[in-house]
């Protein structure tokens, strides 16, 4: 156990030096830490043993809502943004999964597809008020009322992001101990046993799924006063199976694996841009199938294989 | 309005056709093999590059132009020969009796496979074959012109339709196939092939595919973006019809057909979110589709 | 608090700034980004631009590069979406080779860009981006255009549609859906009512960036019965609706326009007599074009290697080099030789003034370009086995353009119909 923390102070202090050591890549980690947050709320569902192919419809939320507060109400303070677009997200998580958390298997996985093409369809076409697909731009904005260059903003973002990616990580592995993390978990492993223990599914998969929500919201905020524009593709179906990539890439055993999942695949895309442009995807899928055939922990699988045996989560495991 | 009816009911049945090829073929991979293929609209793009690469060879090579209709089935009939087997028993396979999600994610990861292959393979710009389009000339209806290709279309639609019951209810593979829906382990003990059915199933799943996109070749230009786009418009026809029903993948092709066209006529802002509302609208009170039910499954 | 948060702040960016301090000694290469589409459906229009960029590099280091140093461009695809460009820009722009950026195509990445070139402070000379939002409510330091605005370009259709047609009463659009798209309707439909305000807007559709088929829009566009058809759709797009349209009869059921519609003459058998043009002076067939003997060397070459000739947003893009080349010099003039800084190269770029393949390219105040328009309708060639654009008119640019400050939309909506009477013919420009 305590290799793996000393691991990850080293892997945390690490990122802590980029800004100095390697500025170009503090921009892509800032993105991947934003992505890192949505890939952990489709990993908690897919604890559940739900697998949903329309998460990137709250990343992309959580872009819109603070891109919205900006242009509508002029406040701009970081804070404010992040913590608002979180509990509006939240609030749409809630409403939608009211209705989606009664689903199970494929259905599950269709609705929120379904309902994510008609959020992204409409980001694109009200052009009046999303600016189309076009998107929208975010102005650089404050700090606790101190106005700053974009250059340190971004500075400032990236610890905030790092801090909030600690935090984050802390509240999650105490949920997962919690009964309310081991009710998420058992869903997936025995639904029926759940409830004669006199425990609904349906609130339980509803708070995960808000959850889940507010933590893409989260990113998609990070996401969008970091890049500075808020844009539909961020919805698109695609973009939702990348999540579930991520996640599963990085493994769901633990919360840090959605994070290493994430930036392991920014920092090799921004390598490997230039020499395989073309075949990204290629590589992705490929990683994709070998991680699934091979390494079913993910990547955090190789982390935690030595040190700890019991946090291992395997996808689509049947414990029964 | 009235003076509208009759190209509002020709556009709907002509865009309808082409959707049809794509959903039907995603619902009958889905009711045999229970997987929700994402990779499904790949090979409609792959169906297409083909169709359009073989056109152009044709024309370029000075040959009979009306030979470019039959190179259309060719080359579906040739994309499916190839790839239907080849993904079916590497990577379809594999993921049978496994955990949805499982499911989900390999064939998301051939999808993502497969659109960088075909970037590779035909580049990244778009290529155009219209020749049978030029060859069949326009009819005029209501006062509008539509090409006589696209009123083709309308029937080969309704022959796969028909072609499919036919050979679901009176061949010998049909049966088997219903067999192997209705129960696999019997149909195992019973001595059925089900591995064999299986393939079969999914091949002709990447045909119907393919064949819409090389049906759609003469009309439309392809380029890279094809398959996930037409990936969740079949996905949105198949859940609406009932993933697993084939006349419902009829009639969900002809609804959202007529959504989109209705909204290009008179609400141009929503053409494209018009067939997902639809979609929404019909999940949200069935979400089994119109002619699913929740525990049987048929074809 | 607040102090605190700032000093860390600007502390951080300055180490920040520090690790990349920017060389001033004369470099062994000169690296310019630029930001094209070179894949998806934009790549048709995307990729003559890319191609005019190599073959410029080529022309200008056969030349003796700039001031002796040999140019290099690298090309980056728009198509990644606007995080991917930034992530590049920003990449590229960390490295002190790089001076300028030749960005962007696309209107949406030129307008995501331009807050990373004012805090990257990298001059970045917009090539084909057109929206007059850009400047239109920030000072931009950084960022220089001179392709010019959608104003003058589009107010030049309806112009040139109303000085050919003067009965047009029913109106289409058909436009890509983005800013692009509606920002020439809101233009086209602003110049219609200050030019003739009885005409009506039969339809309005704004199919996806990208949409594959266009049947039930040309079913829907024919049912309208329009006297014109007015559209800015590009690449593939306008290739697709072209080659769906004709067959049905739709561009000579109503008098077409197609705003960028000199990007596919060379392509498709247009039928004679649609209006055409380039959103600028980028034709290189002109007069201009055809009387500097550079610019007919360079098309031909152009044709020699990549088997067609250029088109106007290859003309951009080389127009858009003439312009990085000519601050260079001027900066490394002011500069008593010594090699520019990227401030010093925005400095030599304010206010510019210089020759292009195709006319002229001047920069005013806020940084956006006066630029000629020129328009023509379609018609056979004497020369070439495709349709060239005869008949044309060549508009001056800044009579077209809103004043400095004024709100475009606006400013066009105090145009009369005698405005028309001031500009000159269709046909005094072949």
């Amino acid at each position: 156990m305590k290799i793996i923390y000393a691991l990850f102070a080293a892997a945390f202090a690490a990122l802590a030096i980029v800004p100095f050591a390697a500025p170009w890549l503090q921009f892509v980690l800032t993105i991947a830490i934003a992505k890192g947050f949505a890939a952990v709320g489709v990993a908690l569902l897919l604890r559940a043993g739900l697998i949903s192919i329309g998460h990137a419809m709250f990343y992309a939320a959580g872009a819109y809502t603070a891109a919205f507060i900006v242009l509508w109400s002029g406040i701009s303070d970081l804070f404010v943004l992040l913590i608002a677009s979180t509990l509006v997200t939240a609030a749409i998580g809630a409403l939608v999964g009211a209705y989606l958390v009664r689903y199970r298997a494929i259905f599950f996985a269709m609705l929120n597809l379904a309902v994510s093409m008609v959020f992204f369809a409409l980001l694109s076409k009200l052009y009046g008020i999303t600016g189309g697909t076009d998107g929208l731009r975010v102005p650089v904005p404050t700090v606790l009322g101190t106005t700053l260059t974009k250059a340190g903003f971004d500075i400032v973002l990236f610890y905030v992001a790092l801090a909030l990616m600690a935090i984050i990580a802390g509240l999650g592995v105490q949920f997962l101990k919690s009964p309310l993390g081991h009710a998420v978990g058992a869903i997936h492993t025995n639904e029926v046993r759940l409830e004669y223990l006199g425990v609904s599914a349906w609130s339980v998969l509803l708070i995960a799924y808000t959850i889940s929500a507010a933590l893409a919201g989260l990113g998609g905020a990070i996401a969008a006063v970091s890049i500075g524009h808020v844009l539909p593709e961020y919805a698109y179906w695609t973009e939702s199976g990348h999540l579930v990539l991520t996640a599963v890439l990085g493994g769901i055993g633990g919360v840090a694996g959605p994070f290493i999942g994430s930036i392991f695949l920014e920092i090799v895309h921004t390598v490997a841009v230039g020499v395989a442009h073309n075949a990204w995807n290629l590589i992705m899928g490929a990683t994709l199938l070998l991680v699934i055939f091979f390494l079913p922990q993910g990547l955090y699988g190789l982390v935690t294989k030595s040190a700890d045996k019991t946090s291992s989560a395997k996808l689509g495991e049947n414990k029964s | 309005m009235l003076d509208m009816a009759l190209p509002l009911i020709m556009d709907a049945l002509a865009n309808a056709a082409l959707i049809f090829f794509v959903a039907v073929g995603l619902t009958l991979v889905f009711s045999v093999q229970r997987i929700l293929n994402v990779a499904h609209g790949s090979f409609y793009s792959i169906g297409a590059y083909i169709a359009a690469s073989m056109g152009l060879w044709l024309i370029s090579a000075g040959l009979n132009p009306w030979l470019s209709f039959p190179a259309l089935l060719l080359s579906a009939a040739l994309v499916a020969m190839v790839l239907g087997p080849l993904v079916e028993r590497t990577l379809i396979r594999w993921t049978y009796g496994r955990h949805e999600a499982i499911q989900i994610l390999v064939t998301f990861g051939l999808f993502l496979i497969l659109e960088d292959l075909q970037r590779l393979v035909f580049g990244v710009r778009s290529i155009y074959q219209d020749t049978p389009m030029a060859l069949l000339g326009v009819t005029e209806i209501g006062g509008i012109f539509y090409l006589n290709y696209q009123l083709l279309l309308i029937v080969l639609a309704l022959a796969v339709l028909f072609g499919m019951r036919f050979l679901i209810k009176h061949t010998r593979l049909g049966r088997l196939l219903v067999a192997v829906v209705a129960d696999r382990e019997v149909s195992l003990a019973m001595g059925i092939n089900t591995d064999r059915a299986f393939v079969l199933a999914f091949t002709l799943g990447v045909f119907l595919a393919a064949l819409g996109g090389a049906l759609a070749t003469p009309t439309t230009g392809v380029a890279p973006g094809l398959g996930a786009e037409t990936m969740v418009l079949a996905f949105a026809v198949a859940a609406i019809g009932g993933l697993g029903q084939i006349e419902g993948a009829a009639v969900a092709s002809i609804i959202v057909a007529g959504a989109k066209v209705l909204a290009v006529y008179y609400a141009p802002a929503f053409d494209t979110v018009a067939p997902f509302l639809v979609m929404l609208a019909v999940l949200l009170v069935r979400p089994n589709g119109l002619f699913g039910t929740a525990t049987t499954r048929k074809i | 608090m607040k102090h605190i948060v700032r000093t860390a702040g600007t502390l951080m960016a300055s180490l920040v700034l520090a690790t990349q301090a920017m060389a001033q000694d004369k470099p062994e290469q000169i690296d310019v980004g630029v930001f094209t589409f070179t894949s998806g459906a934009p790549a048709a229009y995307g990729q003559p631009g890319a191609q005019g960029a190599e073959l410029m590099v080529d022309l200008i280091n056969a030349a003796g590069g700039i001031d002796g140093v040999p140019l290099r461009a690298t090309i980056v695809d728009e198509a990644q979406g606007a995080e991917g460009v930034i992530a590049e820009y920003r990449r590229l722009a960390g490295e002190t080779s790089y001076q300028v950026m030749i960005a962007a195509l696309s209107s949406s990445n030129c307008l995501a860009l331009a807050p990373v070139a004012e805090q990257m402070q990298m001059p970045t000379i917009g090539w084909n981006c057109d929206t007059h939002q850009l400047f239109l409510d920030q000072q931009l330091d950084y960022t220089f255009r001179p392709n010019g605005n959608t104003i003058p370009e589009f107010v030049a259709y309806v112009a040139y549609l109303l000085q050919v047609n003067p009965d047009i009463e029913r109106v289409a659009i058909i436009n890509p859906d983005y800013a692009f798209g509606h920002d020439a309707a809101e233009i086209v439909k602003a110049a219609f009512r200050a030019f003739k305000p009885d005409v009506e807007i039969v339809a309005e559709l704004f199919p996806s960036l990208g949409a594959s088929s266009y049947q039930t829009e040309v079913s829907r566009l024919s049912a309208a019965r329009p006297d014109a058809i007015f559209s800015n759709l590009w690449g593939a797009d306008l290739e697709n609706f072209v080659r769906q349209a004709q067959p049905r009869g739709l561009l000579t059921q109503s008098q077409t326009v197609l705003a960028l519609g000199e990007t596919i003459l060379q392509r498709i058998d247009l039928p004679d007599g649609v209006i055409v043009g380039m959103l600028g002076d980028g034709y290189w067939l002109t007069p201009h074009a055809q009387a500097n003997e550079d610019t007919v060397a360079f098309a031909e070459e152009y044709s020699n290697r990549f088997g067609e000739y250029p088109v106007f947003p290859t003309m951009k893009m080389a127009n858009s080099f003439m312009v990085m080349k000519a601050a260079y010099e001027a900066a490394i003039e002011a500069n008593d030789g010594e090699w520019p800084s990227r401030d010093e190269i925005a400095a030599a770029l304010e206010g510019l003034e210089t020759a292009t393949f195709t006319g002229t390219a001047r920069l005013r105040e806020d940084n956006d370009g006066y630029v000629d328009q020129v328009i023509g309708v379609t018609g056979p060639s004497e020369t070439y086995d495709f349709s060239v654009i005869t008949n044309m008119v060549r508009y001056d640019g800044e009579a077209l353009m809103a004043p400095l400050g004024e709100d475009p939309i606006a400013w066009i909506e105090t145009l009369t119909p005698e405005f028309l009477e001031t500009l000159p013919e269709p046909g005094s420009y072949n």
